[in-house]
C-alpha cells in the first residue's frame, strides 16, 4: 500500500468505460430516423397561431362592439326603425363572411404524418459481428467468449470451442466465468476451486455493467486507425479491451488469487471474498447512512452561501445580439379628449395590426430596435345626420358647404352630405338620415424603439420599450352605413407619434421565443382639420428569433 | 456520414464505451446517463458535418458529450446549481494522504455517483477532463472560487467516505 491522495485514488476513473447496453443504440436509430421538420413545423404552427389569433381578435371584438352600437343608434332620435334595419343587415353580413373564413381556416389545418424510418438491425448485426469475431479467433483465444457474454444462443453454439480453450491456460478461463451467464458455469463444474471462484465473482459483480469495466479500452493513438478498419476489426478491439479488462478490474482479485504473488494481495483479496456479501450489505448501509449525513452537514453548510449569478458579468453572451420579430395584434382608437365630429363624440374603432421588428442588443438591459408595421388608426362617429344628394337635383355638396363654411367637409364623396347636429334640428326634410360615420387610415410605420430588460429569469423575460415612428398613409377610408363616401380630405400622408409598450417574452425552443406586447400609441398629426382619434392601444402577439 | 448508418454504427461500437462511462460518470442515475448518452450521439451524427478534423475526434465527441450533460443537469437544478461563495476557512482544507489499498471501479464510481450534482460536476471536469478552474467557471459561468469551493467539498466528501471504509476494514 502506498500514501495516495484523492485524485490518485480517482485517477484509474479517468478513462473509466463501460459497454452501453444494446438497445440503445436502437433508441439513436430510431431517432435519426425522426425526422427534423417536426420541430420545424411546431415553430410554424406557433407563428401561424400567433398571426391567427392577432388577426381573428378585432374581428370578434367588432362583432360585439357593433352590437353595442346598434342598441345605442335603436335609441336614436330620428329614423330609427329605417336605420335599425339597415344596420342589422350589414353586420349579419359581416358575421357571416367571418365564419366563412373561420371555416375555411379549419379546413386548412393538415395533421403532419409521421415518418417511420426502416426498423434497425442493430441487434442482429452486431450479433453477427460478434459471431463472426468469435469464430475467427476461437482457436486463438476466449475473447469472443466474453464479447458474447449477453448472448446465451451465441454461447451455446460455441460452447465446445470455448471450453476447449478455457481448459488451455486459466487466465482465459477465469475471463469467460467473468463474462458469461449460469449456463456456463455448469461447463466447468469439474473443478470445484473454480466453481467456488465463479461464484464469488458473480457476488462481487452484482451489476452486469460492472463487469465489462474496461480500462484505457480506446487509446487516443490508435483512433484514426481504428476508425478506417473493418467492423470486425472494431468488434476484435472491442473484445480485446474487454479482456483487458477483465484482466485489470473488478475481479482482480481472483486473478490474485491464482498468481498469489504476495501476502498482502493474498490477504485482501481473502478479505473480500470472504465478507463480500455480508460486508456489502453492512457497507452500503453504513456508507449511505454517512453520506446522508456529510451531505446534510454539506446543506447545513451552503444555503447562507448560495447567491444569485444572474449579475454575472460572464452571462452576458457576446451571442444572440440581434433579435427578428413577427408580430400580429388588435388595436383600438381611443377617443380621450371628448372630440367630436359634426357634433357626435368620436367613439372608438378597433382594428388589426402586423409587422415585422428587428432589435439589436446592445447589453444585457438596453436594446435599439425598428421594422414594419402595418397599422390602422380609425373612428367611428354614430348618429351623424347626412342626406343622400345623388339624384336630387335641389341639393348639391357644393351648396350645403357654400352656405355652412363653419361646418368641415370631410370625404371626397358629392353623393352624401353630412349634417352638424346644430343644422340638423333647423332641417325639416324628409331626407334627413341618421348613421354611423366609420373612418379608418391605414399606414405603414416605421418605429424606433429604445428597450430596458427589467427582468429575466430563465426562460422568461420583460422589457420595456418606448420610441417614435412615422407612418406613410397607404389606406384612406369614410363609409356611412357601409356606404362609402371615399376618403377623408384631410387625412396627412404622413403621422408622426409616440409608442410606449411592454413585451413579455417566454422562450420555447432554443433561440426561439414568444410574446405578448401590450402596446399604447399616440398619433400627433393623422388629421389637419379635423378632430380625430389619437391615442391607440393595441395588444400583439408574435415570435421573436434570437441570432 | 451524416446519413452513413454503418459509419455511424461503427463510431457507436468505437467510441461508446468511453462516452458511456462519462455519462455514468456525470449522471446520478443510470437512466438519466441513458438519456444523455442517446441525445448527445444523435447530436454527434447530427453535426458530425462540423468536425474540422482538427484535434482528436474523440476530444470532440467529449465535449459534446460534457456539454450535454451539463445542459442536462442545468436543466435538473430547481435553484442555483452551484454554491457561489469561496470560503476560505472551510474551503482550504488540508488534503491527507490516505493509506488504502486499492478500490474497485464500481466503488469508486458509486462514490462519485452519490456526490452532490454540482459538487460532481466540478469533480469530473478537474479531475477527468483536467479541466482548469478558470475554464470551469466559465463553462459553468461560475466564479473560479465557486468552482474551487465545489472541488474541495467534494474532495472532503469523498475523503470521509473512503476513510470511513478503511476504519471499517480495520474493525
Amino acid at each position: 500500500m502506498k500514501k495516495q491522495n484523492i485524485e490518485d485514488i480517482f485517477s484509474s476513473m479517468e478513462n473509466f468505460s463501460s459497454v452501453p447496453p444494446p438497445e440503445l443504440w436502437a433508441n439513436i436509430e430510431e431517432k435519426l430516423d425522426k425526422p427534423k421538420k417536426k420541430k420545424r413545423a411546431i415553430l410554424w404552427w406557433a407563428a401561424a397561431a400567433c398571426l391567427l389569433l392577432g388577426l381573428s381578435l378585432p374581428s370578434v371584438l367588432n362583432k360585439s362592439n357593433n352590437g353595442i352600437k346598434t342598441i345605442n343608434n335603436g335609441s336614436g332620435i330620428n329614423n330609427s326603425v329605417v336605420i335599425e334595419e339597415k344596420k342589422n343587415g350589414a353586420n349579419d353580413a359581416e358575421t357571416i363572411s367571418t365564419e366563412k373564413s373561420n371555416t375555411i381556416n379549419k379546413s386548412d389545418s393538415i395533421g403532419n404524418s409521421s415518418l417511420t424510418g426502416p426498423k434497425n438491425t442493430f441487434d442482429s448485426a452486431a450479433k453477427n459481428q460478434i459471431k463472426a469475431t468469435a469464430v475467427a479467433d476461437a482457436d486463438s483465444d476466449s475473447k469472443s467468449d466474453i464479447n458474447s457474454g449477453s448472448n446465451t444462443k451465441l454461447n451455446s453454439a460455441k460452447r465446445n470451442t470455448n471450453q476447449a480453450v478455457a481448459t488451455k491456460t486459466s487466465i482465459s478461463k477465469y475471463n469467460s466465468f467473468h463474462s458469461t451467464e449460469k449456463n456456463q458455469f455448469s461447463e466447468t463444474e469439474k473443478r470445484n476451486a473454480d466453481k467456488v471462484l465463479a461464484g464469488k465473482t458473480f457476488n462481487a459483480g452484482k451489476q452486469n455493467q460492472f463487469n465489462s469495466f474496461s480500462r484505457n479500452q480506446t487509446p487516443n493513438s490508435i483512433f484514426g486507425n481504428q476508425l478506417n478498419s473493418n467492423a470486425n476489426n472494431i468488434a476484435l478491439g472491442n473484445s480485446n479491451s474487454i479482456l483487458n479488462q477483465k484482466q485489470t478490474t473488478g475481479n482482480a482479485n481472483q486473478q490474485t488469487v491464482l498468481t498469489g504473488n504476495t501476502k498482502t494481495e493474498k490477504s485482501i483479496a481473502a478479505n473480500n471474498n470472504k465478507s463480500n456479501s455480508k460486508f456489502n450489505d453492512v457497507l452500503s448501509k453504513q456508507d449511505s447512512v454517512q453520506l446522508a449525513e456529510l451531505q446534510n452537514l454539506e446543506k447545513g453548510i451552503t444555503p447562507e452561501l448560495k447567491k444569485e449569478k444572474d449579475n454575472d458579468p460572464k452571462t452576458n453572451s457576446k451571442s444572440e445580439k440581434w433579435a427578428l420579430e413577427v408580430f400580429a395584434g388588435i388595436a383600438n382608437s381611443e377617443n380621450y379628449k371628448n372630440d367630436k365630429t359634426l357634433g357626435n363624440v368620436n367613439d372608438s374603432k378597433q382594428s388589426s395590426t402586423y409587422g415585422v421588428k428587428t432589435k439589436y442588443k446592445i447589453n444585457k438591459k438596453w436594446a435599439v430596435g425598428s421594422g414594419f408595421k402595418i397599422n390602422e388608426l380609425g373612428q367611428s362617429v354614430a348618429n351623424v345626420s347626412y342626406i343622400k344628394t345623388a339624384g336630387n337635383a335641389f341639393l348639391s355638396t357644393g351648396d350645403y358647404f357654400m352656405k355652412n363654411p363653419s361646418v368641415p367637409q370631410i370625404a371626397s364623396n358629392d353623393g352624401y352630405v353630412l349634417v352638424s347636429n346644430t343644422t340638423k334640428n333647423a332641417l325639416t326634410s324628409n331626407n334627413v338620415q341618421s348613421g354611423n360615420l366609420d373612418q379608418s387610415l391605414r399606414y405603414v410605420e416605421m418605429p424606433l424603439e429604445v428597450s430596458y430588460a427589467v427582468f429575466s429569469k430563465n426562460k422568461a423575460s420583460i422589457s420595456l420599450n418606448t420610441g417614435g415612428f412615422v407612418g406613410k398613409l397607404i389606406s384612406n377610408n369614410v363609409a356611412i352605413d357601409g356606404n362609402s363616401l371615399g376618403k377623408n380630405i384631410n387625412a396627412n400622408d404622413f403621422v408622426y407619434g409616440s409608442t410606449l409598450s411592454s413585451t413579455v417574452q417566454y422562450r420555447v425552443y432554443k433561440k426561439t421565443n414568444v410574446f405578448v406586447e401590450p402596446a399604447m400609441n399616440y398619433y400627433i398629426n393623422p388629421l389637419n382639420n379635423q378632430s380625430f382619434n389619437q391615442f391607440q392601444w393595441g395588444l400583439n402577439f408574435g415570435l421573436n428569433v434570437s441570432f | 456520414m451524416q446519413n452513413d448508418r454503418d459509419g455511424q454504427l461503427k463510431i457507436y461500437q468505437l467510441f461508446s464505451p468511453v462516452l458511456y462511462g462519462i455519462c455514468l460518470k456525470y449522471m446520478k442515475n443510470e437512466d438519466d446517463a441513458k438519456d444523455v448518452f442517446q441525445e448527445a450521439f444523435v447530436i454527434v451524427f447530427q453535426k458530425i458535418g462540423q468536425y474540422k478534423f482538427e484535434g482528436s475526434f474523440e476530444g470532440w465527441l467529449k465535449r459534446i458529450f460534457i456539454n450535454k450533460l451539463i445542459e442536462t443537469l442545468n436543466k435538473k437544478k430547481k435553484e442555483s446549481f452551484f454554491l457561489d461563495v469561496f470560503d476560505p476557512d472551510t474551503d482550504f482544507i488540508e488534503e491527507e494522504e490516505l493509506d488504502i489499498a486499492p478500490i474497485e471501479q464500481e466503488k469508486l464510481l458509486e462514490y462519485i455517483r452519490d456526490l452532490p450534482d454540482q459538487y460532481r460536476t466540478v469533480f469530473n471536469l478537474y479531475v477527468f477532463e483536467k479541466m482548469k478552474h478558470k475554464d470551469i467557471a466559465e463553462l459553468l459561468k461560475i466564479s473560479e472560487g465557486t468552482s474551487k469551493s465545489n472541488l474541495n467539498r467534494a474532495k472532503r466528501i469523498l475523503q470521509k467516505r473512503i476513510l470511513s471504509i478503511k476504519n471499517f476494514k480495520i474493525a
